[in-house]
């Protein structure tokens, strides 16, 4: 399927249940993209998604070990991983996992293409392992009397945003 | 009896398309014709069609044809627990690629 959005999305495809896979363009050169992705002091300024971000670990090579903490509305949301292929300024490869729900892995791997003109695009691949690792990152995240209705699934994106 | 297609891919797919993620949030709030979705999204009437019939497929809206206009309601199938996670999880990659893309912009020139 294709989508636009301000022209910087450029597709978002489903290949199978197991991998998600997400484009876009940035209007920047690509040796600033991989700054941005790899220097804690860059990170810290877009990971949070506006919230603020504490980088606690950020060892960019191969095994390293990244921890990133969200506060977000008074709650704190540990993020982490370690580095699985570090290449740059064109691949980095890392496991994600969530604090509510150790155990249960997402592997990320993120290319960069240099399009010229300076632009670069950012291709995100997430696989997501057997669906028990999901149904358990699911029972431990979204608790609490949530039923499986799209009402639920509209508050959590909600509470998400 | 309709048969459903309620595999995980097909929910997967229909769930990790943005623009019908914001037309079951609509639904969420009440029916719509297709007429009024199209609009409420800024797509072509086809193009609209062919969203909800991605979501139909799978079951999570339900249309009736009433006179000349089709009215879309939720439909009653519940959403599997992986699908909703892999949509939430999805929508936290894009907040943090929207929020990489503006922060390039922001510091361009910076160095």
């Amino acid at each position: 399927m294709e989508i636009t959005n301000a022209g910087r999305r450029a597709t978002l495809s489903t290949p199978n249940d197991r991998e998600l896979r997400i484009e876009r363009i940035f209007d920047a050169p690509r040796p600033r993209v991989w700054r941005a992705m790899t220097e804690p002091e860059l990170v810290k300024q877009w990971w949070g998604r506006g919230n603020p971000l504490t980088v606690e670990r950020m060892e960019v090579e191969r095994g390293g070990h990244w921890r990133f903490v969200e506060h977000a509305d008074g709650e704190d949301h540990g993020f982490e991983g370690r580095f699985r292929e570090v290449v740059p300024p064109e691949k980095l490869s890392m496991t994600f996992e969530w604090d509510g729900a150790p155990g249960h892995t997402v592997v990320q791997t993120i290319t960069l293409e240099d399009l010229g003109d300076n632009r670069t695009r950012m291709v995100s691949t997430s696989m997501f392992f057997t669906k028990d690792d999901r149904d358990g990152m699911m029972s431990a995240g979204m608790e609490g009397g949530m039923n499986e209705s799209y009402q639920a699934l509209d508050r959590v994106l909600a509470a998400m945003g | 009896m309709v048969q459903h297609s309620t595999t995980l891919d097909a929910t997967f797919t229909a769930v990790a398309d943005p623009v019908r993620r914001g037309i079951l949030e609509r639904l969420g709030h009440a029916p719509a014709s297709i007429t009024e979705l199209a609009d409420a999204f800024d797509m072509s009437l086809t193009g609209m069609k062919k969203h909800v019939a991605i979501l139909e497929e799978t079951g999570l809206v339900h249309t009736e044809k009433v006179g000349r206009v089709r009215s879309c309601t939720l439909g009653t199938r519940r959403l599997g627990r992986e699908a909703a996670w892999i949509a939430r999880y999805q929508q936290m990659v894009e907040e943090r690629m929207d929020a990489l893309g503006e922060f390039l912009q922001r510091t361009t020139g910076d160095e």
